[in-house]
């Protein structure tokens, strides 16, 4: 039985997880809730933002000041994407696949260039713990979370309490009569998936700076991170974080007492176990 | 009869080979009320739809307040000046009674004005003023009815469409419910009414139009109308 | 014939490995062989049904890993891990389908999201349990039985076997009772369901086969590549090379997977042996984009395999025999509520047997709703519906229309992807006869005589006008010969002649025995053609009796009209 200490510690590093999940979650919770687009490729831009950053860094500048310039860059390429599933009338299902393909090719794109290597950000940033009791954090983790909680938060209360919110979630419910009442949703539409975009570009940064890269891990994110945005329900900005603090202490302490393998198993029975409960609130 | 608000001329909506709508010309004037009638399936939502933007039309014109419309894409209709409550209520039952009339005023010269707009709606329909920070979703029929036109009245409308409020509603609702459309109508508001309930409708109406099978089939003052066959036999089957 | 052709490419195919050919040849054709395969069998059901599978992957990988621990670890002689290859998966995937596929929730995107996690699963399960344990299995060892000359030939052998199998079963399938229900699944589930098809049965079924097959090409695959692992084995890519190959041949089609996959083989495989497998990955992701953006239906889309069976000389219509005395549909107090609407109220009515009775009242009264509850479109809250004494409340739909139930929908919901022919066939092969196809179609041409759609039995539900839509939807009704008919506003939009045309009809189909309960608006046709009329508003039946009577009754009256009018 491990003790209570490596018990506190891996529920800490959970939360931490979790924070990244919820991070990686954001952008797809709401361009699924909001534009009803399952959005594949948010996956392969998040981990290509990683690698953008990775390369800057390497090249002298500060990983979160890439953000200035990755961030932007990856506004247009979410707007460019929405755009062209739009022009093309593209079925949910269809985005579906067609994101799948543009996910492969940003996959194969990243292995072009930077190789199947493990790739590991080499900054001061790792090298930061403060103890917390018997507990320690790293910057790195601290900073996920904050930004995290942050950006989640910032969302949450964008669409709650102001017109642009209030528009996104009427067009999301009902476009035709919100725009009986002046909301033009294809504008709308192209913000928020350029937002998302740059949201991937936030997630990978701070992916970055805590994980090793490589070009196959992608794929090892998506069944956990679509786990945290279903319990946490679509469309909901602090959905996947709490879901995803939820998963990963879960996870953490299932590695701690049992084997480290198990962990996927528990987001993914998780989720069975939630759409089982409350099957009306996805989707 | 004054300057027109609505001007509709041989409006045609097509689905593939056989039109919703065809060969529709209606008038509106400034703070009229009119009443568009007529049975299940004769085109009236489709109609009332294309005048509210949401749907295209095949052909036609549509001018509002002398301003040629046919062309606006469907979020600019608001700005010119119409506000629509449509067939079903649809209002927006993820997000509470405040923020569905807060979007009733999204527009920008109603956004100006949203806090007296917001005192007039709930003077109009107090029972809503408790339930301001309740989903819209876990209203009754009636109150949701009332919410819905408070939602376009918050758009400051010069027209004021309304698709079938009475459907579903108890009598006694019913009766409430337009009580207070005519007094939006005597305060200045036109308002364009599509209803199976043609006693009220008739009752509150300058002019009626009898829509049928996609065309318009009778029209003109309300105290003719009511004393033709037609109407009866096409309700009532004698 | 066509069983004759098939039979003679695979005798001509099986000589290759005695032609004496460079293995690379049977190699080649080998990998067309397998990806056939795994793509037919995805098709199966994602395809045919729509319920589209990210996670084929995971069930290959069983087939893998089974045929990799019982040949690679335990010695079993490579053939008897096969049934084992083949059985693993379907069971893994019935299992999975039998919790999966009673959540109505969890159709479309959800369904493919949760097969992709799936992969994961598996792949994570295997890796760290002895099953593979890390360093992955080697396969070397494994004696390949000698089927030719060449290793290669063998194997080459192997997967013709199964691609020839593969696409014989996906033919079957299509041109059967079964494709016909997966296929009106695909189009409209729960129509399909209230018609009678047993729609988790069938795919369950479909999903167990899928999983067999692609188990079967991944047990082969594993002692084909001689050293399996994970990571190669549970990979995204092959869930989307699948899914490309099916939809660049066409999904609809029995062969298109087939055809996609001989194609997307033979353009990467220069890319996937080489130094460019990166690029050629990307380039397969490219085209992917492109199929799915500019020809959603696939190469063999424009061509439908299904003929419809040769129209034959039509018998004499046969009257229903009345079974029981007594109402043949007695509603106590059906009562239904939607989100705080209360639709039905506590409904108490009888319907006579061979009477037509009418169904009316203002709009948003319940008609519809009480339709929808009695043929188990919608559960109902509480009362009770009984049907010739039996208890329909709580039933399965298809269950209720192999009962002798039949509706038509006020919205028509013709299948959209079937011909108007198969649309109308749909119901007997699932209704109280439960006939196969050709003798279904029979019927169905009856039936499209009866209705005046003859002309246009082999087009699609969309190039018809909506008066011809509408009776569609009666002919697809009365195909199932039921003993209770309901028809939700079936004249609606018609012109008057056609409306006479209807009234005609309806009286027809009374003439046989069957029952009608008729929602209309039309009052014209409801005086004409009713027995009896009962009149609901708000939920509830206000009056019941002789048309015009109760079309006079003061309550009616104000219910339609309005207070004014008392």
């Amino acid at each position: 039985m491990p003790s209570l200490t490596l018990l506190g510690q891996s529920a800490l590093s959970g939360v931490f997880i979790g924070a990244l999940y919820g991070l990686l979650g954001l952008g797809l919770t709401l361009s699924w809730g909001l534009l009803r687009q399952i959005n594949l490729a948010h996956f392969a831009l998040v981990f290509l933002g990683a690698y953008l950053s990775y390369q800057l860094a390497a090249a002298g500048m500060d990983p979160l000041l890439t953000l200035a310039l990755v961030a932007p860059g990856f506004f247009l390429l979410g707007a460019g994407l929405h755009w062209l599933l739009a022009r093309f009338s593209v079925s949910p299902l269809n985005t579906l696949l067609v994101t799948f393909g543009f996910m492969v090719m940003i996959e194969s794109l990243i292995q072009w260039i930077w190789t199947a290597d493990f790739r590991r950000m080499e900054t001061g940033y790792g090298d930061v713990r403060w103890r917390l009791g018997e507990l320690y954090v790293s910057l790195p983790e601290l900073l996920t979370f904050l930004i995290a909680a942050a950006l989640a938060s910032g969302v949450w209360a964008l669409l709650r309490h102001t017109d642009l919110g209030r528009a996104l979630r009427a067009a999301a419910e009902d476009a035709p009569v919100a725009a009986a009442f002046g909301v033009n949703e294809k504008r709308l539409a192209l913000l928020l998936s350029g937002a998302c975009a740059a949201f991937a570009a936030v997630a990978g940064v701070c992916l970055a700076l805590s994980h090793t890269l490589a070009p196959g891990q992608i794929y090892a994110w998506i069944g956990v991170v679509f786990a945290a945005v279903m319990i946490g329900g679509l469309g909901n900005p602090l959905g996947p974080l709490a879901a995803g603090i939820v998963i990963g202490v879960s996870e953490a302490l299932t590695m701690a007492l049992t084997a480290p393998a198990w962990a996927p198993l528990v987001s993914f029975t998780l989720l069975i176990a939630i759409l089982l409960l409350r099957p009306g609130r996805v989707a | 009869m004054g300057r027109l608000v609505l001007e509709a001329r041989r409006l045609r909506v097509g689905y593939g080979a056989a039109p919703a709508i065809w060969d529709v010309s209606l008038e509106v004037g400034e703070g009229e009320l009119a009443v568009v009638v007529g049975p299940n399936g004769a085109g009236k939502t489709t109609l009332i739809n294309t005048i509210a933007g949401l749907h295209r039309m095949e052909s036609g014109r549509l001018v509002f307040s002398g301003k040629n419309i046919s062309n606006l894409p469907a979020h600019r209709f608001c700005d010119q000046g119409i506000a629509l409550v449509p067939e079903g209520r649809r209002l927006f039952t993820g997000m509470t009674v405040r923020e569905n009339l807060e979007l009733g005023a999204y527009r920008g010269a109603a956004k100006a004005h949203r806090n007296t707009s917001m005192e007039r709606v709930l003077g109009l329909f107090p029972m809503l003023r408790e339930k301001l920070a309740l989903p819209a979703g876990t209203l009754s029929g009636g109150q949701q009815q009332m919410l819905a036109i408070g939602r376009a009245l918050m758009a400051r409308p010069q027209l004021l469409l309304l698709d079938e409020p009475s459907l579903g509603l108890a009598p006694v609702i019913v009766v409430e419910m337009f009580r207070i459309i005519r007094e939006v109508n005597q305060a200045g508001v036109a308002v364009l009414l599509v209803e199976q309930n043609v006693a009220m409708a008739l009752q509150l109406a300058v002019r009626a139009y009898v829509l049928e099978e996609g065309r318009i089939v009778a029209q003109g003052a309300p105290a003719e109308l009511a004393s033709q066959p037609q109407i009866q036999r096409a309700y009532l089957g004698h | 014939m066509k069983v004759l052709a098939f039979v003679g490419a695979g005798a001509v195919l099986a000589i290759v490995p005695f032609l004496g050919l460079p293995a690379f040849y049977e190699s080649f054709l080998y990998l067309v062989f397998h990806w056939i395969v795994l793509a037919t069998s995805w098709n199966l059901l994602s395809g045919y049904s729509g319920y589209f599978s990210f996670g084929h992957a995971a069930f290959f990988g069983a087939g893998v890993y089974s045929t990799a621990v019982l040949a690679g670890k335990l010695g079993w002689p490579f053939l008897w891990t096969l049934p084992v290859a083949a059985a693993v998966p379907a069971v893994l995937g019935v299992a999975l389908g039998a919790v999966v596929f009673r959540l109505p929730a969890l159709r479309g995107e959800l369904f493919a999201l949760i097969t992709l996690a799936l992969m994961f699963v598996f792949a994570t399960i295997v890796l760290n349990t002895p099953l593979d344990g890390g360093p992955g299995v080697y396969m070397s060892a494994v004696a390949v039985p000698k089927l030719a000359p060449s290793v290669s030939g063998s194997f080459y052998l192997l997967a013709l076997v199964l691609a020839l199998g593969s696409v014989a079963i996906s033919y079957a399938v299509y041109q059967s009772r079964f494709g016909t229900g997966l296929f009106a699944i695909h189009d409209d589930e729960d129509v399909a369901e209230v018609m009678g098809v047993p729609t988790l049965r069938y795919k369950l079924a479909a999903l167990a086969l899928s999983c067999a097959l692609a188990g079967l090409a991944g047990g082969v695959y594993s002692v084909f590549v001689s050293y399996v692992t994970v990571s190669e084995t549970f990979s995204g890519w092959l869930a989307l090379n699948v899914i490309l190959m099916a939809a660049l041949g066409g999904t609809r089609h029995w062969l298109g997977p087939a055809v996609g996959a001989a194609a997307v083989t033979a353009m990467t495989y220069y890319f996937t042996t080489s130094e460019y497998a990166v690029a050629g990955r990307a380039l397969v992701g490219a085209i992917f984009i492109v199929v799915i953006l500019f020809m959603p239906n696939g190469l063999l889309g424009r061509f439908s395999g299904r003929k419809a069976f040769a129209r034959e000389k039509q018998k004499e219509l046969f009257k229903i025999e009345p079974s029981r005395p007594g109402p043949i549909l007695a509603v106590r107090g059906a009562s239904k509520a939607f989100e705080g609407v209360q639709a039905l109220a506590g409904v108490d009515l009888e319907v006579r047997r061979g009477e037509i009775l009418g169904l009316v009242g203002p709009n948003g009264s319940g008609k519809s709703t009480l339709i929808n509850v009695v043929s188990g479109h919608y559960p109902i809250d509480s009362g009770s519906v009984l049907f010739e004494g039996r208890e329909l409340a709580g039933e399965a739909p298809h269950r209720i229309a192999r009962g002798g139930i039949a509706r038509t929908y006020q919205i028509p919901r013709p299948f959209g992807r079937l011909s108007v022919l198969e649309n109308v066939a749909l119901p007997p092969m699932f209704g109280l006869g439960a006939l196969h196809r050709r003798a279904a179609e029979g019927e169905a041409w009856r039936w499209l005589a009866f209705t005046g759609l003859e002309a246009k039995a082999h087009r699609l539900p969309a190039g018809l006008n909506l008066h011809e839509r509408k009776f569609l939807e009666l002919a697809r009704a009365l195909a199932s010969r039921p003993k209770l008919l309901f028809l939700d506003e079936v004249l609606s939009g018609l012109t008057p002649t056609e409306i006479d045309e209807a009234i005609r009809l309806v009286r027809a189909i009374r003439e046989q025995g069957t029952t009608i309960v008729f929602v209309e608006h039309v009052m014209r046709a409801v005086m004409e053609l009713t027995d009896r009329v009962v009149v609901l508003t708000n939920g509830r039946a206000i009056a019941q009796g002789a048309p015009r009577e109760v079309m006079r009754d003061p309550l009616v009256v104000d219910a339609y009209l309005g207070a004014a009018r008392a």
